[in-house]
Order: C-alpha cells, then sequence, then structure tokens
C-alpha cells in the first residue's frame, strides 16, 4: 500500500466513474432494518436463491432434454442414467422445486402474520401473491416435462380441474393443452410456459416486488417503541445478509441431500392407459385433491366449488387483505381472526395432504 | 421549516458560521441536528441538536447558546454517518427540504411548447395500439390451430369377446391406438376400456329401455347401440376428472369400479354409488363380430360435467 491503485481498483474506480457503482452498492447494502436482522427476515432472499438454482440446473438440464412426446421421456432418462451427474442436477431441480414452495409458504405466512401486508406494503402484497401463482405454475408446468406416467396423469387432472372455470373454462383448458387431450402440443406449451414465459414474468414480478418493498422500505417487528427500535436497527449488509447466506446454505445443503437420497426415478413412459399406477399430484397440490374427493364437492357445482371457487375465493381474500384490514395494529397477538385464520388454514393444509397420504394405503 | 444548507448559524451574541450538513432521523425522517461549522467555528465542526436552534429563518438559523457554548457540543465524527445518496430510506427525500431552493436546468426551446409534447406522449399509445391490435387475432389464431380437432369416428378393434368368462364382471380391454398430432410421426398410444358381458338387470340400467344413439360433430347418426346386445364398453375414462378407473372389491358395495384418484365408485351398469363423480360411466358404441371380435368407436367425453361433452 504505498498509495499507488492496484489493477482492481483502476478497473473498478473505471466502472464508479460512469455508472456510480460504489453509490449503488452502498444503497443496496445499506438498508436500515428495523429493529435489528432477524432469522425470521431470509425467506424473501432464501427464495431469490433458491430461484437462481432453479434457473442454472434447469438451463442445464435444457442440454439434452428434448420437449417432444417422442424423445421428452428418453432424453430425461438419458439425463438420469447417462450424463455424468445428470441425475444430481435433475433432482436438484426437483426437489429445488418443493424448497421453493415450501419457502413460498414460509414468506407469506411471516408477512401474514407480522401484519406487513398492511399500508404501505400493499403493493408490495399484491405483487407477492402473483409470484405465488408463478411458483405454482412453474410446479405444474414442469411436472409434465419428463413426460411420464406421473406427469401425463397429473396434468390430465389437473387441466380437467382448470375446465370447471365457467364460460373461459373450456377454451383454457384447450388452448393449455393445445387440442382436447394431452399429447405433443401440451409438452411444447408447458414447455415454453415453464422456460420461457414464467421465469420471464417471475424476474419482472420479482424486481417490482424488491422495488416496491425498497420503496416502502422494511416494516421491523410488531412490537416495540420507536427509541427501542431505533436502537436495535442495523444495515441490511453485513448481519442480514450474513444470516441470509446462512439460510441459503442450510437449503441448498438440504437440497443437495435430498437429491442423494432421493433423487428423481421416473414411471412408465406417458400414455392414455394409466395401467396400475394411482395418479396422485405433487405433495403441494395433495390438499387440493384430497379435499375433491370430499362429498360435498361432488357433482358438477361441488366441483366447481372445490376446485375453482374455493382457491379462488382464498386468493381474493388473500388479495382484498390489506384493504378489508385497514387497522394499523401489526401484533399478531392483538390480531385474533387473523391468528386463529392462520392457524384454521394451515391445519386443514397439513389434515388433507396427511389424510391424502394415508387414503394411499386404502387403494390396493 | 427546516435548517437550510449553507444558512448562516447565529449564536445569542455573534454569528458563528454556516449550517455545512443537517443529520437526519431514520425513523421520522425530522431534522435532528444540525453541523455547524466555517469561519466562526474554524475548520472544526459541531454537531447541534435542533432542541437548541432558537428560529429557523430561510437563510438563517438562531441558536440558544452563545458562542462560548458552543464549544460544549460534540465534534462531528464524520465516519459515524453515511449520506442519504448511500442509503435506502424509504420515502427519506420526500420530507427534507433543507437544499437552499431549486437547482434549475433551461428547457430547450423546443420543448417549450407543452401542447405537442402532450400530442406525442399520446401519439407513442395510438402507434403501440396500431401494433398490437392487428396482431391480436393472428397471435390468436397461430395459439388456437390444434385446439379444436376434429372427431375421430373410425371404428377400432380392442379385443375378442372370448376372454370374458362371467356376467356382469368389468373386464379391462387394453389396445393400442394409432395417433398422429400435426407435425409428427404418427405414433401408437396404450389406452384402455371396460368391457361387460352384462345381464338383463344391467343392460336395463345401462339403457333404460332404449336404444342408445352416437351421434357425429354435424348431428349426424353414426351407430347405435342396441339394449339386447349383452356386450357394454365404458371408456376408461373417469367421468369424475378424467384418471383411469379400476374393477375393485369393496368392503361393503361388492364388486364396482373404483377410480383411486378421488375414489368414485360406480356399480357394473355404471351407475355412480359414491364418491364425487358427476354421471354415470360413459357407454361407448360396440359391435361384437359374429367370431367375438370387438370394436368400438373410441370417444373421450368431458370429465367433471353432468351432461356428455364429447371432445374426441
Amino acid at each position: 500500500m504505498n498509495g499507488q491503485p492496484t489493477a482492481i481498483e483502476k478497473i473498478v474506480a473505471f466502472v464508479d466513474e460512469r455508472v456510480g457503482l460504489k453509490t449503488l452498492q452502498a444503497k443496496m447494502l445499506n438498508e436500515p432494518v428495523p429493529g435489528g436482522s432477524r432469522w425470521a427476515y431470509v425467506f424473501g432472499s432464501v427464495l431469490l436463491f433458491i430461484f437462481i438454482m432453479q434457473a442454472v440446473t434447469g438451463i442445464l438440464l435444457m442440454f439434452y432434454y428434448v420437449p417432444s412426446a417422442d424423445h421428452a421421456y428418453a432424453s430425461t432418462q438419458y439425463i438420469i442414467h447417462e450424463v455424468d451427474y445428470g441425475w444430481f442436477l435433475l433432482s436438484y431441480h426437483f426437489w429445488g422445486s418443493s424448497a421453493m414452495v415450501i419457502m413460498v409458504f414460509a414468506h407469506m405466512s411471516q408477512v401474514f402474520l407480522w401484519g406487513a401486508y398492511k399500508k404501505p406494503r400493499e403493493m408490495v402484497w399484491l405483487v407477492g401473491l402473483a409470484l405465488f401463482g408463478i411458483v405454482m405454475g412453474f410446479g405444474f408446468t414442469g411436472y409434465l416435462l419428463p413426460w411420464d406416467q406421473r406427469a401425463y396423469w397429473a396434468t390430465t387432472v389437473g387441466v380437467e380441474i382448470m375446465d370447471k372455470t365457467p364460460i373461459v373454462g373450456d377454451f383454457m383448458a384447450r388452448f393449455l393443452k393445445g387440442g382436447p387431450t394431452p399429447g405433443q402440443m401440451t409438452l411444447s406449451r408447458f414447455f415454453v410456459i415453464h422456460v420461457m414465459i414464467l421465469p420471464a414474468a417471475l424476474m419482472g414480478l420479482a424486481g417490482l416486488h424488491i422495488f416496491f418493498f425498497r420503496k416502502a422500505g422494511p416494516a421491523g417487528p410488531f412490537r416495540g417503541s420507536s427509541e427501542e427500535l431505533k436502537a436495535k436497527t442495523d444495515y441490511f449488509f453485513p448481519r442480514q445478509i450474513w444470516k441470509d447466506m446462512v439460510a441459503m446454505g442450510a437449503v441448498f445443503f438440504t437440497i443437495c441431500s435430498l437429491a442423494f437420497i432421493e433423487p428423481v426415478v421416473l414411471l412408465e413412459e406417458a400414455t392414455p392407459d394409466p395401467g396400475e399406477y394411482h395418479p396422485e399430484p405433487e405433495w403441494y397440490f395433495l390438499f387440493l385433491f384430497q379435499l375433491l374427493r370430499l362429498k360435498i364437492f361432488a357433482g358438477e357445482f361441488g366441483q366447481f366449488l372445490g376446485a375453482i371457487a374455493l382457491p379462488g375465493a382464498f386468493m381474493l381474500l388473500l388479495a382484498a387483505l390489506p384493504f378489508i384490514d385497514r387497522s394499523p395494529e401489526r401484533n399478531i397477538f392483538r390480531r385474533p381472526i387473523a391468528l386463529v385464520g392462520w392457524i384454521i388454514v394451515m391445519i386443514s393444509i397439513a389434515l388433507f395432504t396427511v389424510s391424502a397420504i394415508i387414503n394411499r394405503e386404502f387403494l390396493d | 421549516m427546516q435548517p437550510k444548507l449553507k444558512s448562516k448559524v447565529r449564536c445569542t451574541d455573534r454569528e458563528v458560521g454556516e449550517v455545512t450538513k443537517v443529520i437526519v432521523d431514520p425513523l421520522s425522517h425530522e431534522v435532528s441536528h444540525i453541523v455547524v461549522g466555517g469561519n466562526g467555528a474554524g475548520t472544526l465542526e459541531r454537531q447541534v441538536p435542533m432542541a437548541q436552534v432558537e428560529t429557523v429563518l430561510e437563510d438563517a438559523v438562531q441558536l440558544r447558546a452563545s458562542s462560548t457554548d458552543l464549544e460544549r457540543f460534540p465534534l462531528l465524527k464524520r465516519d459515524e454517518f453515511v449520506t442519504i445518496k448511500e442509503v435506502e430510506i424509504a420515502h427519506l427525500e420526500d420530507h427534507l427540504h433543507v437544499e437552499p431552493g431549486e437547482v434549475l436546468v433551461p428547457l430547450p426551446e423546443l420543448e417549450r411548447n407543452v401542447k405537442r409534447r402532450t400530442f406525442f406522449a399520446n401519439f407513442t399509445q395510438a402507434i403501440g395500439v396500431l401494433v398490437a391490435l392487428p396482431l391480436a387475432v393472428p397471435v390468436l389464431r397461430y395459439l388456437m390451430k390444434p385446439m379444436y380437432a376434429p372427431l375421430d369416428n373410425r371404428w377400432l378393434k380392442i379385443g375378442n369377446a372370448g376372454k370374458i368368462k362371467t356376467e356382469d364382471v368389468g373386464v379391462q380391454f387394453k389396445y393400442k391406438k394409432k395417433v398422429k398430432e400435426a407435425f409428427m410421426l404418427e405414433a401408437e398410444v396404450d389406452k384402455n376400456v371396460w368391457v361387460l358381458k352384462a345381464s338383463p338387470a344391467v343392460l336395463e340400467e345401462v339403457y333404460k329401455g332404449k336404444d342408445m344413439d352416437f351421434h357425429d360433430a354435424t348431428g349426424r347418426l353414426l351407430w347405435t347401440n342396441k339394449q339386447n346386445v349383452p356386450y357394454v364398453v365404458y371408456s376408461g375414462k373417469c367421468p369424475h376428472l378424467g384418471c383411469g378407473y379400476k374393477w375393485r372389491g369393496h368392503k361393503v358395495l361388492g364388486k364396482v369400479f373404483l377410480c383411486p384418484c378421488h375414489l368414485s365408485i360406480y356399480n357394473a351398469g355404471g351407475k355412480v354409488l359414491d364418491g364425487p363423480a358427476p354421471r354415470s360411466l360413459d357407454p361407448l358404441p360396440i359391435r361384437v363380430a359374429a367370431n367375438g371380435d370387438i370394436e368400438i368407436i373410441d370417444m373421450e367425453f368431458k370429465a367433471g360435467t353432468k351432461a356428455q361433452v364429447r371432445i374426441v
């Protein structure tokens, strides 16, 4: 250090002079976190990390995967059995999608329980809900791509459910399938949606989500006087980023472990005869699947009720939440309806999921 | 009023310098301190809380303290602060009015006609609409191309009735069906239907005393299943949500058709006994040759509707 800048310093200075890199970096890192960094705030960053890893592994899978009805299955099997570490990348991508759904639930629950959807963060919440839809769309479209029986039947049933939407249902279902029944056109469409449309939408909306979040500022804890919060406040960097990184590491390690312990194994190639296979969706749709077994959701109208109206109404309720719940109170222990509502929803999802799993035993 | 940067700072006895910086509270967004520096205070900068400010004028700040008292205020430790350009605090700038007046840049001569600017803004949108509108129909048609395939009314041989030994027992017939989709080479897919050698009671349940007519898309009669022909064939697709159902023993209901997806249960006559299905199993056109060969028209119906809506 004799005052002479190194080559790297010169390059940084060159870029900084032109784009204001240092100010930009400072702005990104120096975001006050009211009440200080917390483990409860890691979910958003973790989701971003999972998405980046899904994009990376997804792009790698496309080097071998062929989205055609006569090659999708074979190329996926080739990735699993022939390509070095193909099984790992595919299994990582598979388990990564589950991790994404779990983290979305955690993230939404945290925001809900902390009352962080309230004014002035309504826009952050709304864009977040759209992102939730996109994540579900990723799961649904990606599931078809290996073109095995599991894929085929999950799609068959899933699209039939969409078909139950009044007036536009038939059009939507045919539009998505590219015909009356699942086939090559469906695979092409799901592929384009999965690798182009949804990633573009997710990147755009996630950018907007973070932009709105930064504009509104972090909500901070729901308890504590402003003096207490101020005393504990720190910046996004380094303490929160440290926690985020640890969480990312833990998630990465978990996904890798799952990929090792339970690597993806395909069933028979997709065909309209299920054989001995009992169709079932991915675990995060199981509760909905089990819901549709209920007698109250029987018949044409019942099905509309269970498959379209109920989930639709729930999403609408979530979207309307910041506008219905206008009280500035954020403490979850002083919001009994919100707390009880959250517990009921979580318990119902857990119960329906477990009963779907128990039901499996009675089917053979 | 917030103290402006560069304002003169006066103590009770004399002018001591100017406001060189202001410090903002990150939570309340209010100015919490001014930093006094410049001529009177030497090169040192001192941090004075707003409580010590008596009045704020447009270009001057009056302190409650005297110039000698000023030295009691702490010196500014610059490295304990960041500038507002290096930190992101939501809506901070909205609350700050510490700049002395506005900094202006002249509008170019050509840009001083407001009407024309509005016109161009609208024109941009109009061009956008002009580009998007003519594309809407072609794009939609492009994407809709495969949606409505013509119905397939071919007869398909699926096997021989000789394999059915017992009356009123569901027997699965698996067969290959050739499909030719768009640009793809012709391929074979596996399909299945359930065939029943039906007793008169089951036939009555299926046909309800009437022959069953099947029509093509234009309404022309394709085939009639005679109610006295003892073979009945059901589409392999569950009318609930399109899964494949099985012939299974049930503890209470005896032998039934059971769909493992959402647990719809049908009797041999196809009637819904339990579960969420909205209608009975779908009988298909069937003809049985003298040698027992069974042929069907492999129709598919939309699942989940009360009425039969044919889609294949």
